[in-house]
């Protein structure tokens, strides 16, 4: 959790020139620190790998599956500068996103499709995958997100996929039309290399043994937040409803966010956010 | 345990003549404005509301403070991410904001503290482990500290120590080599009491009644009427805290010492109870060896029978020098499976360890390394005794207790005869005072026989 932790130190600037693209008064602020953003960033992955071209284009160009960890703090590090960093961060953080995805082109071998990672319908998949996740653990299993707020988060997030080059027109601007677009996508389909992949998410390399079991229970519990088409396509059975229950999975998530709290940095880090959401 | 406020009142008379103000400040405006340790808190990031409370505190971590701040007494090998992740989480838990605090004082007494108290000050000036403290001034004049519990704490809780399983795998990632399965039912048990202030009100007053009048030790009184399930109110004491002694003389360092070591055998013998929380915050200094013990919100009380194969153990391995006898305590208290292929040698090597202050009639220094060696021989997971070996539930809270004092009296560097002072205490022996302070307390307990009365709380 090590690299999380340094993610979360150095996105979360000490003294921001501005207050960002979203601003202390965002509900995206709000989201995007809530506690339950591990089962968030599981779900996501899952419902954005079953997009064939977007799984090939991480398969064939990333090193992750060496360093799942290092990976996943780098997208956290991302997110959370484009969030909380100010506007000149953000937009150098998607600047350099962009310039990477120039070269990340190829030809996905399961539907023979070429595939460029700045295809703005790659990039939407991957933006509508996250923020359709974030909005539902979130309100299952995080701090209150009335269905009010949860729109006016989509909306406000529109402006995430935009600066990675995605026109506004083409962003869902409310969860339902978030929904819609999701289950518009008629590419959508289990791959090897997301079978792969969310088998390594599941149960990732290097943890010990009593890590590794609260991480699978995370993983069961993000199984069964995942929409019913994409359960069926990873052929995973519905978790038993005592499981998802909110109670032990926000123990859960407490237990896990207790230990992440305890590196250097983050509580640090959360106070910085804390008090600019109060002044 | 109500009293009149008359004879409240006149108690209180007795004990600052006697005292001469050592404890309590004459003046209570004065001791208002002497107890100041406001700038350890961070009021700018203070919880607003129960929602707050339950963010920043439910779902486990207030548990898990717990748990890892128990468990650092006696794991010599908790990782130091956790070790240092304690310290952090506790130096940063934020308070209630005024408006909070005060409507949880209403909840519980029926009208905001500023109706209730003469003077009320909304920002508190100590935290505690599920709530803080404030200070104010009750309506006939006495200086109290007030103990507010975080609103909705009480109900989360209770939720996550049920999660046995998820509190066990967690301590098994957090410990490894550490059995933690009598921790954790202990640690249940204590954290649901600790969130009724009523049970810890009893208790503190069980030991204030018991210490009236002590010559060095000092127990806050309870006042009854201003307290609730979430809310306790007791006299205001004002002293110095441990960093503070830290700086003191040895001759002071070591009287300060030796009043602790008195407190809690004179405690666990003559009441059968003990105050669970050895942590520096839970004591205040006066000088001359004096004092202030608070927090009974983890008091463990022993039966007969819970006590009876210690003191045999005592007796077998100090006094009677019988090794054979000793094992055979130890294995009636649970310690020890009876008929463990391991030799008696071993049993002596491994569990004698946590009487070598009192095995020599002679002076001997406490110091930080010794602590730290008892804990590490004691709780080694992979010595030979280990399968055979077992903390039982009854006991988990003394040794905590134990070791947590060893801790703190090795930071003292504190010196004194431990086996004469014990010896004072040991029910088989009831030895002669051995120093000035024990001399004291000879004298305060004879004029106070005749007014004795049992403190088995467990009969």
């Amino acid at each position: 959790m090590q690299p999380l932790a340094r993610a979360y130190e150095h996105s979360v600037p000490e003294h921001p020139i501005d207050g960002g693209l979203f601003g202390p008064g965002s509900v995206v602020w709000r989201v995007h620190r809530d506690r339950s953003f591990p089962l968030a960033a599981i779900r996501s992955l899952m419902v954005q790998a079953l997009h064939p071209l977007a799984m090939a284009g991480v398969a064939q160009h990333s090193t992750w599956q060496r360093d799942p960890f290092g990976r996943l703090a780098a997208t956290a590090g991302y997110v959370l500068t484009v969030t909380y960093g100010d506007t000149a961060a953000a937009e150098g953080a998607a600047a350099r996103v962009r310039a990477v995805h120039t070269h990340v082109r190829g030809t996905d071998p399961v539907t023979g499709l070429a595939y460029r990672a700045e295809d703005p319908e790659l990039l939407l998949w991957v933006h509508a995958g996250m923020v359709d996740s974030i909005v539902q653990v979130v309100q299952r299993y995080g701090r209150s997100l009335g269905p009010a707020d949860a729109d006016r988060y989509v909306a406000e997030m529109t402006r995430f996929a935009e600066i990675l080059g995605v026109p506004a027109d083409r962003i869902p601007a409310s969860v339902a039309a978030l929904r819609e677009y999701l289950e518009s996508v008629d590419l959508r389909q289990i791959t090897p290399a997301a079978s792969e992949a969310i088998a390594i998410v599941l149960d990732p390399p290097g943890l010990d043994a009593p890590t590794r079991d609260l991480w699978h229970d995370l993983g069961q519990v993000a199984v069964g937040t995942l929409p019913a088409w994409a359960r069926s396509m990873y052929g995973f059975a519905e978790p038993p409803a005592e499981l998802m229950q909110r109670d032990p999975v926000r123990q859960l998530i407490g237990a896990l966010d207790f230990a992440f709290e305890s590196l250097p940095g983050v509580i640090e880090a959360r106070e910085r956010i804390e008090l600019r959401t109060r002044t | 345990m109500r009293e009149s406020r008359l004879g409240r009142g006149a108690a209180l008379a007795r004990l600052a003549l006697r005292i001469g103000g050592r404890y309590a400040a004459r003046s209570p405006q004065l001791i208002f404005a002497s107890v100041e340790r406001r700038g350890e808190l961070r009021h700018e990031l203070a919880l607003r509301t129960a929602d707050d409370v339950v963010e920043e505190l439910g779902s486990m971590k207030g548990a898990l403070m717990k748990l890892g701040q128990m468990a650092s007494y006696i794991d010599e090998d908790m990782p130091q991410t956790f070790r240092s992740a304690m310290g952090r989480l506790q130096h940063h838990a934020p308070p209630m904001s005024p408006e909070l605090a005060s409507s949880v004082v209403e909840d519980e007494l029926g009208a905001p503290p500023e109706q209730i108290f003469s003077r009320w000050d909304p920002l508190p000036f100590a935290a505690a482990s599920i709530g803080q403290v404030h200070k104010a001034i009750t309506a006939d004049g006495r200086a109290v500290a007030v103990k507010v519990q975080y609103p909705g704490i009480a109900r989360t809780i209770v939720s996550d120590v049920q999660n046995v399983a998820l509190l066990r795998r967690v301590t098994a990632a957090a410990f490894p080599g550490l059995d933690t399965r009598s921790l954790i039912d202990e640690l249940g048990e204590r954290l649901r009491e600790e969130v009724d202030y009523l049970l810890e009100a009893e208790n503190q007053t069980l030991f204030a009644a018991y210490y009236e009048g002590h010559p060095v030790i000092h127990v806050p009184h309870v006042v009854s009427e201003l307290s609730t399930a979430r809310v306790l109110t007791s006299e205001l004491v004002a002293g110095s805290r441990f960093d503070e002694v830290l700086l003191w003389s040895q001759h002071e360092r070591n009287l300060a010492a030796e009043t602790i070591n008195r407190f809690v055998s004179r405690s666990l013998y003559r009441i059968h109870a003990f105050n669970g929380d050895p942590h520096p915050g839970n004591y205040l200094f006066h000088g001359g060896g004096r004092v202030t013990f608070l927090d009974f919100g983890l008091t463990k009380h022993f039966s007969d029978q819970d006590l009876a194969p210690l003191i045999d153990a005592v007796r077998f391995l100090v006094v009677e020098n019988d090794p054979d006898g000793f094992r055979a305590s130890l294995e009636r208290a649970g310690f020890l499976r009876p008929g463990a292929p391991v030799s008696t040698e071993a049993v002596v090597d491994r569990f004698g360890v946590f009487y070598s202050t009192v095995l020599r009639d002679e002076p001997m220094t406490l110091t930080p390394a010794y602590a730290s060696a008892i804990v590490r021989r004691f709780f080694d997971a992979r010595g030979p005794l280990a399968p055979y070996s077992d903390v039982p539930r009854a006991y988990v809270i003394l040794q905590r207790i134990n070791l947590g004092l060893y801790a703190l009296l090795g930071s003292l560097h504190a010196t004194a005869n431990w086996r004469r002072i014990s010896e004072e205490f040991w029910p088989f022996l009831n030895g002669p005072p051995s120093t000035p302070t024990g001399e004291a307390e000879a004298r305060w307990e004879k004029s106070r026989n005749g007014q004795e009365q049992s403190f088995d709380r467990t009969a």
